[in-house]
């Protein structure tokens, strides 16, 4: 198994794209973590100078709501992980190197569980992101540190970790299912941004909350900040097992799926 | 005794309503280098896919070793199907490891075989750069990689200058010798005839001829003659035993002779009853032409 993971990264190793664009996400991930509680505060002041009551200032960076805070926002940029998804699987297919690959001795289900297995790295890495610039942010910015407030609420990383997979398995599943990238980016993005909300718009919310892209972004829902109790308005403020079980659903459905593809067609 | 190295079963492959692979049976034994001949689109590609399990079979059997196929099979097989196919940003050496973990032999042959297909110089040079003559022999070291059981080669020389063809087929001839199966697909019957024991003319994706290449070879020769007074020559010929058909091709005869029969003793013979020759000379059909007397056989 390590060796399919070891196989994966040698062809990565070299691939330009791949270390430019996830250059880039970390890239936006710590500009935007970095920048975001100058935008909070400018946020408060505006809203003060208007406001009739004082309103409490925000603190995104305090532990251990940093954790929730990071994820949520992350959550946002997580479709730039799933167009280098789409590149590294659509590659095999333009390359055709999916086909030599089969030839030379993997099995289908090898070459499957060796992108499965970097997809789990992507999704590591990009956790492991957000753990760091947590930590560091939210050293500074929280008086008397203790462990508990280090590693409350840190399910939430385990939360995010789960969420990045889940969605880029199902961008891997529309990478092999059309097999050249500028078609599967467009259609994820076409998803994503368009069909999914109008269906949403449409269909009853008993039906819409299950659709994937909001059952995976529900994992981690809005944080709640004091503007928003000072309004109350309460969201969940804890992973839920349901929630969980609906993407790990989702996890089986993409790969089982990918798999059938795989199996049935030609390469 | 011999092992039979793949047998394949009545296989079957429909592309919509086209039959790309029709019915086919053939075994290769241990040592051939089996040539699988026939014109662009007669099926020979995808038998092949079919084999390595790229392409799904719609009917039929084959197996490797006599066993179930499998994965473990084609890590014994080194093959290069159509086109060379590498990682283009990846350097050759590079690419050769990513091979070599998948078949699951060590790094170690990798020289040997950069060396065998004289591309060590340029190891470090990513795929991409290289030319198609340098591409088919990386793709003849991958192939060659973990010492393989048997060799599939699909249209080796495709697209390559002379010296490029007279390399690979040398090199071919040189893997032949210490023993290593070989299969390869090819239009060429020139090229069939030169490096091949033993060959299958597929048409349609059927299987027309199956035999050992130096009777392809003679049932497919013929002699052309041409004289002064062709009626005086049709007439001889006619009484002639050896010769077991002629064809009048404008002022030419086409000739066919029995075994073992060649241009001089023809020639011989005509000129003993008094005919002088004009033309003179001795033929290999065609590939194109030898189909066409094959079906017409069926």
């Amino acid at each position: 198994m390590i060796k399919l993971l070891k196989i994966d990264f040698q062809k990565i190793r070299g691939n330009k794209v791949f270390w430019v664009l996830t250059g880039v996400y970390a890239l936006l991930i710590i500009l935007f973590f970095f920048g975001i509680q100058g935008f909070l505060d400018d946020l408060a002041d505006e809203a003060n100078k208007k406001s009739p009551i004082p309103l409490p200032g925000l603190s995104a960076y305090s532990l251990p709501d940093i954790w929730h805070n990071l994820v949520y926002i992350a959550g946002y940029f997580k479709i730039f992980l799933g167009v280098v998804v789409i590149i590294l699987i659509t590659n095999e297919y333009s390359y055709k190197t999916i086909r030599q690959n089969v030839i030379s001795g993997m099995s289908r289900w090898d070459f499957l569980a060796s992108k499965l297995m970097t997809i789990g790295m992507i999704a590591l890495g990009a956790t492991l992101l957000v753990f760091i610039i947590g930590l560091i942010l939210g050293t500074i910015h929280t008086d008397s540190i203790t462990f508990g407030k280090l590693f409350n609420k840190t399910e939430f990383l385990l939360a995010y970790f789960l969420e990045t997979y889940a969605f880029l398995t199902f961008a891997f599943l529309i990478g092999v299912l059309v097999k050249r990238s500028g078609f599967a980016i467009g259609l994820l993005l076409l998803y994503y941004y368009i069909v999914e909300p109008v269906g949403r718009y449409y269909l009853p919310d008993e039906i819409g909350a299950y659709l994937p892209k909001k059952a995976i972004g529900s994992l981690v829902d809005i944080p709640n900040t004091s503007i928003m109790r000072l309004f109350g308005v309460e969201f969940q403020d804890y992973i839920s097992f349901t929630d969980t079980l609906v993407v790990l659903g989702y996890v089986a459905l993409f790969v089982g799926l990918s798999y059938w593809i795989l199996k049935k067609r030609d390469l | 005794m011999q092992e039979t190295v793949l047998s394949i079963q009545k296989l079957s492959k429909n592309y919509g309503r086209i039959r790309a692979v029709d019915n086919l049976s053939l075994e290769v034994q241990e040592g051939n280098v089996f040539g699988i001949l026939g014109p662009n689109g007669s099926g020979k590609t995808t038998t092949l896919g079919i084999v390595l399990s790229v392409i799904n079979k719609n009917g039929g059997n084959f197996s490797w070793f006599g066993k179930v196929p499998g994965k473990h099979d084609r890590k014994q097989i080194g093959a290069i199907l159509e086109t060379p196919i590498f990682y283009p940003y990846i350097s050759g050496e590079n690419n050769l490891k990513i091979i070599a973990n998948i078949k699951g032999c060590s790094y170690e042959t990798i020289p040997e075989v950069l060396k065998t297909v004289e591309l060590t110089e340029r190891r470090k040079s990513k795929f991409r750069t290289y030319s198609l003559g340098m591409k088919q022999r990386l793709a003849m070291a991958a192939a060659l990689l973990g010492n393989p059981k048997v060799l599939i080669l699909d249209e080796p020389t495709n697209g390559l200058d002379p010296q490029g063809i007279a390399d690979i087929r040398e090199l071919i001839i040189r893997i032949a010798k210490r023993g290593i199966t070989i299969i390869m697909a090819s239009h060429l019957l020139d090229e069939v005839q030169k490096i091949c024991s033993h060959v299958v003319i597929l048409d349609k994706g059927k299987n027309i001829y199956t035999g050992k290449v130096a009777e392809m070879i003679n049932a497919s020769a013929h002699i052309e003659v041409g004289a002064n007074d062709m009626d005086a020559l049709e007439e001889e010929l006619r009484k002639n035993e050896n010769i077991t058909g002629f064809e009048k091709d404008k002022v030419i005869m086409m000739v066919k002779v029995k075994e073992g029969y060649d241009s001089a003793q023809l020639n011989s013979y005509l000129f003993s009853k008094g005919i002088t020759l004009t033309h003179l000379n001795t033929r290999k059909k065609s590939l194109e032409n030898y189909f066409l007397e094959l079906l017409a056989e069926k």
